[in-house]
Order: C-alpha cells, then structure tokens, then sequence
C-alpha cells in the first residue's frame, strides 16, 4: 500500500530489455535526478547484466526477486505483451506502482483483472499511451479543443513500421503472443483518436496475415465511427521495407477547417545511415520521457495517473474489434461481448 | 486518315476548359479539327464558342448532323452522359466520355450495348491511367519489383466542386460519385482484378448545407485477395494551396510504392491572402486525348474502355449501398 513516496530518490525496477527499454525507457530514467534505476530484468541473465553495469543497476532474472529484493517504488513493465498480465500482476500483489507498456494486455478479462487487482490493492497503474504526450499530437490535440477545425468530420491516421526480422520471428507474428499489427501498432492511433474524438461506436477492418507462417496480421484498416458523429480511418502496416523510416500520418477535417501532420515533412531532423534512415523531431523531453515523468510525479505526489487502465482497456477493445471485424469479416459494435483472441 | 475532326458536348464538368485547350494543341500539330461545342447553359455556351474560337450549338443532334465530328467528348453533367452518348453511337461517332459515364448501372449497360452495336471506339475518361506517375507505377509493380501487391490504402481528396457537383439529379450523388472512380479503376488496373465486397461508413457532412455526402470511407476486398480502402472526401477547405490529391500507398510482399501523383507542385505565398500553388508536373489529359486519337485511327482497344467505366462506377454504387445497408455489399451489384 503506497501512497506518495515523500522526499527521497523514486526506486525503479525496469523489466523486459528489449527496443522500448534500451531506446527510451532506461535513457529516459536516467536523466530524472530524483529516480534510482535499482533493478534490471531480463529473462536472459547475462542481458540483464550487461544492461545493469550500463545504468548501475542489479541485475535479475526474475521479476519477483527484484521486487522482493530491490522492493522498488515502480516497476517498469517492458515485457512482450502476452506476458503482461503475468507480469503486472506480480508487481501489484507485491504493491508495487506500474507503468506498463502498450496495448495493455490481449484480452479484456485480463486487462479488468490488472485494473481491478490494482485498485485492490491501491497501487497506480498507467499504460504507455504515448502518443498523449507526443509534441504534434499533443499539439494536434490542444488545435481541436480549441475549436481550430471547428466539429471534427473525417480523420485518416497511418503508422508504418518495417519490422526488425529478429523481434518478428520472435512473437510479432504469433497472433496469440501481438495481437497482430493492429493490437500492437495502431492502437496508438486509436488511443489518440478516442482521446481527440470520444469513445468509439462500431468498426470494420479488413486486413492480411501474408506470410505462410504468420498468424498475425502484418497489414490492417479500419473504418471507425464515433458516437459524436465523427469517422476515420486507421491504417497500421509492418509491410514496409527497411529502406523507408518509420511513418506517421494524421489528419482531421472538420467543419470549419483541416489538419495535416506528418512525422517526414515536418521532421526537424533527418539521418541517412547506411541500412536506415530516422526521421523526427528532437525535443529536449519526448513523449517517452514526459510519459514516465508524469507517471513518477502521480506517484510521488498520489495523484490519479494521466492514462488509466481503463482507457488502456477502452483502447484495446477497439483495436480487438477490428481483429474481429477482420476474422468475421462484419462490422462490430462495442463494447465487445466476448473475447477475441 | 487526316485529321479528326471534334466537337465537345457541354462544358458542364470542369474537365472540359482543359480538354478544349488540349485540342487546340492538338490543333496546331495537325492532329484534330476542333469544330464547335454544344451546351444547355447559354451563358457557359457563349463562353466557351468565344474562347476556342468554335461553332456553338444548344442542340448537340443538330451538333452531330451538321458537323458531322469524327469524335465528340461528353463533358456534361453525369447523368446526361447517356443521352448524349447514344446519339453519337447511333451515327457511328466515337466518343471519349467523361467519368463517371453514368449515374446507374442500367445506363452503363445501355452504353455498351450502344457501343458494342455501334462499334465505335469508346474512352472512358480514366485519365489516371495517362499519369506519368501512374503509368510508371504499372510498369514497376507488372515488372514484379514488390513482389504480390498486398493492399492498397488510397486518397482522392478535393475541394467541394460547386456547380451542379452538389446536385443529386444531375451528379448521382456526392464525393462517393465524384471521387471514387479514379482510384477504383488505378486499383482494377493494378490487380488485374474485380472488387468482390464493398464496405463504406459515413455519417455527417463538413458542410451541413450540403445535400449530397462531402466524405466518406471506403473499403474493398478484391477477388484474389488485395484489400483496398478509398477516401473519397471533398476534405479540403477552400483556403488549400492545391486542388486535392489523387495518392495510394501500394504494399507488396517485396517492397512498397507511394503514388502522389499531384505532389508535384511549387507553393506561392503571396503577401496577403491565402497560398496557392503551380503543378510542375505531366499534363494526363494531353496523354490520354491523343492517345483516343491514336486508338481511333489504329482501330485499337482504348487503355480504358467503357466496360472499365461501367466496373468502378459498380464500386462507387456498391459504396452507398453498403451505406444504405449499413453492412459489406457483395458484387456485382
């Protein structure tokens, strides 16, 4: 049971070494001056402590060690997404604060489990959302609360990301471990879009699964319809080669104008490597940083953390009834019934 | 055979200031013979006579009988097409048409009865197939570059076009109508294949004043698999710096092409006002009308004939009856 966390370092435990981590979670972490990375764990131990002499941490292998041994503040929950019930789970029945990665979990019983678990025991849950603290979307946002486009009408959003063979052979594919390119990827959009729009009414998705050993769909669309009137299309696609950069597309007509962003032309910053080429915008404090900041403050200050898992779960739901639109080839209404994977 | 001689039935669809100017370069090359125009609009009629130096009719029979055309290109409002085009069939003048061709599938099916029976050569104005970019995209994805195309997601934005485009009688509805032909056809093109389901969404318009839909979503499996969407929307305001778009991000198994094919352009910010723009890049309609040309005195098959026209108006029509059924709509309709 904690509550606030008063004056001393923040203890931090990250679990799950993999790109999220290493890339922005654990840079991000170290830059926080009231924040001791205590713990690492990785279910490779020798990762583990590798990673551990980089951020002088302790390394683990089990998560429940770490717990039991670093007794952490909060627990940095970077794990592949079949594993994040398990894993949430421990940390709250150890009364641990966590911040878990997006989408939430694959079934609507096992995210209701984690929020319900976490109230139980009164430790702070956020899901990594991170598009509600990404400058344009952050930005894009504050212009249709303003009133800039007037009501919003018809919106498009795209996220394209080539995918690293190693991690796709690993768990992406396996519809039962990802969910599959929509759970996985555009749930940002969705998450995004019923942030901007409201809550979410029916949706119809088609998409492709590809390759012969794949269960999961490596290509998604889906046509959403909001309960204020609204629509959209949300495109998701890990089809596209390594030689183009990552891709974000969004735009929302409304009455009284259009909105336009792009993570390529309006990149500040562009790097052409031999096999890859990174385009974005640098700020001082990106969205992963600003992410965990705000989590860490809710908890240092207990205050209610600004993604619920409730609206984790909001999101998750939509983007399992596209995959369901897809397998029934229908449209779907929410909320959902049934489980769909 | 010299030279063809044309006529323009009605300067109702924007389409047609474009297409005259064409036939006047085609003109000076010796190709055409560029006779007179016919249009129910006096005014526009006048206008138009006076800017390309030609005969007016306001009877496009009359038209027909008296300056005997060798082609005419149908530029009036949609649901006019058919009218016009079974006259030029009857007297064995070939035609270049407008797209969509029709408002109804009846009147597709009428038209190529006429044109079967007739043996005239009949285009459809698909004059995205004429687009160096979209030409060049055919050539890379049948070389097999990406490999099996997957999906295509696709846009083709504009502005509202005013005039009779709002009117349902006339245009058979709205920005479905208006923009979903093009990229259908790209898509039949591209896949050498027929859309089997058409799903659409839909509920409210960005200019309520409007009585026909300005936006809409639009989803299509095709036969052998190729999942495709359309965002016909007449999404962008007035102040846009360019017209719209006409764009399709075509995945494959071994790689990814973006079509952007009106990308090509330079922005003018001028001191005050809003920006506009200049397109610097291949003029499709020149392509396409010479190539009718080409068609016609080779006695070839036109790139988009009037069986094309008939298949993605099917898509568009397939489109507002998936909004009417609220539900996936198999074809053919």
């Amino acid at each position: 049971m904690k509550r606030g966390v008063g004056l001393g370092k923040v203890k931090v435990v990250v679990h799950g070494l993999g790109f999220i981590a290493l890339n922005h979670h654990l840079p991000s972490l170290k830059r926080m001056d009231d924040v001791e990375v205590s713990g690492v764990v990785s279910r490779n131990i020798e990762h583990a402590k590798k990673v551990a002499r980089d951020y002088g941490a302790r390394p683990y292998s089990s998560l429940e060690e770490a717990i039991e041994k670093e007794k952490p503040d909060i627990v940095v929950i970077c794990t592949e997404t079949f594993r994040h019930k398990g894993d949430a789970l421990t940390s709250i029945e150890h009364g641990v604060n966590i911040f878990l990665e997006k989408p939430i979990t694959l079934r609507l019983k096992d995210a209701d489990d984690i929020i319900n678990t976490a109230k139980k025991k009164g430790v702070k849950l956020m899901v990594g959302h991170v598009l509600r603290f990404w400058p344009e979307y952050v930005a894009t946002k504050d212009m249709v609360d303003k009133g800039e486009i007037g009501n919003p009408v018809v919106a498009r959003a795209y996220r394209y990301v080539s995918f690293p063979p190693w991690s796709f052979k690993r768990w992406h594919k396996d519809l039962e471990k990802s969910g599959g390119v929509f759970v996985d990827l555009s749930i940002h959009d969705v998450d995004f879009l019923r942030w901007v729009l409201g809550e979410v009414e029916e949706v119809f998705a088609r998409g492709a699964t590809v390759y012969e050993d794949t269960t999961a769909p490596v290509y998604m669309h889906a046509l959403l319809k909001f309960k204020n009137g609204a629509i959209a299309y949300v495109d998701g696609s890990w089809l596209i080669p390594p030689t183009h950069p990552f891709y974000t597309y969004l735009e929302i007509a409304g009455t009284r104008g259009l909105l336009v962003v792009d993570n390529l032309t309006t990149a500040g910053l562009r790097v052409y490597l031999k096999d890859e080429v990174r385009c974005w915008t640098p700020v001082p404090r990106d969205g992963y940083y600003l992410e965990l900041r705000s989590f860490i403050n809710s908890v240092k200050k207990d205050l209610e953390p600004a993604i619920t898992g409730e609206e984790a779960r909001k999101s998750l739901e939509v983007t399992l009834a596209a995959l369901k639109s897809f397998k029934e080839n229908r449209p779907v209404k929410l909320p959902l019934e049934e489980e769909v994977i | 055979m010299g030279k063809l001689k044309f006529a323009i039935l009605s300067f109702a669809h924007i389409h047609a200031w474009s297409y005259a100017s064409v036939l006047k370069d085609l003109e000076k090359e010796n190709e055409v013979e560029f006779v007179a125009v016919y249009d129910d609009d006096p005014e526009r009629l006048k206008k138009a006579a006076e800017a390309y130096g030609v005969k007016q009719y306001s009877d496009y029979i009359r038209l027909l009988e008296v300056e005997k055309p060798d082609a005419v290109i149908v530029t009036s409002e949609n649901a006019k097409h058919i009218s016009q085009v079974l006259v030029a069939c009857e007297k064995g003048i070939h035609v270049l048409c407008e797209k969509p061709i029709a408002t109804t599938l009846k009147d597709a099916d009428e038209m190529i009865r006429a044109v079967e029976k007739s043996g005239v050569k009949f285009q459809t104005a698909f004059v995205m197939r004429y687009h160096e970019v979209t030409v060049e995209t055919k050539r890379i994805i049948d070389e097999g570059s990406i490999g099996e195309i997957v999906a295509i997601t696709s846009t083709n934005h504009g502005k509202y076009p005013g005039l009779w485009f709002g009117d349902p009688d006339l245009a058979g509805g709205g920005a479905i109508m208006d923009h979903t032909v093009h990229n259908a056809d790209l898509m039949r093109w591209y896949t050498k294949d027929e859309a089997k389901e058409v799903y659409a969404i839909y509920k409210k318009n960005i200019r309520d004043y409007l009585k026909v839909e300005d936006n809409a979503l639009i989803t299509i499996r095709f036969k052998k698999g190729v999942v495709a969407s359309i965002d016909c929307s007449w999404s962008r305001p007035d102040s846009w710096p360019i017209w719209g778009d006409v764009y399709l991000g075509i995945f494959g198994t071994e790689g990814y092409i973006v079509v952007d094919a009106f990308r090509s352009f330079i922005i003018l910010a001028p001191d005050k006002g809003a920006m506009t723009s200049r397109y610097f890049g291949t003029n499709p309609d020149y392509e396409m009308i010479k190539d009718f040309i080409r068609v016609i005195k080779e006695d070839d098959t036109p790139r988009a004939t009037v069986y094309d026209g008939r298949q993605a108006l099917e898509i568009a029509l397939a489109a507002y009856k998936s909004l009417e059924k609220k539900a996936p709509v198999e074809l053919p309709l």
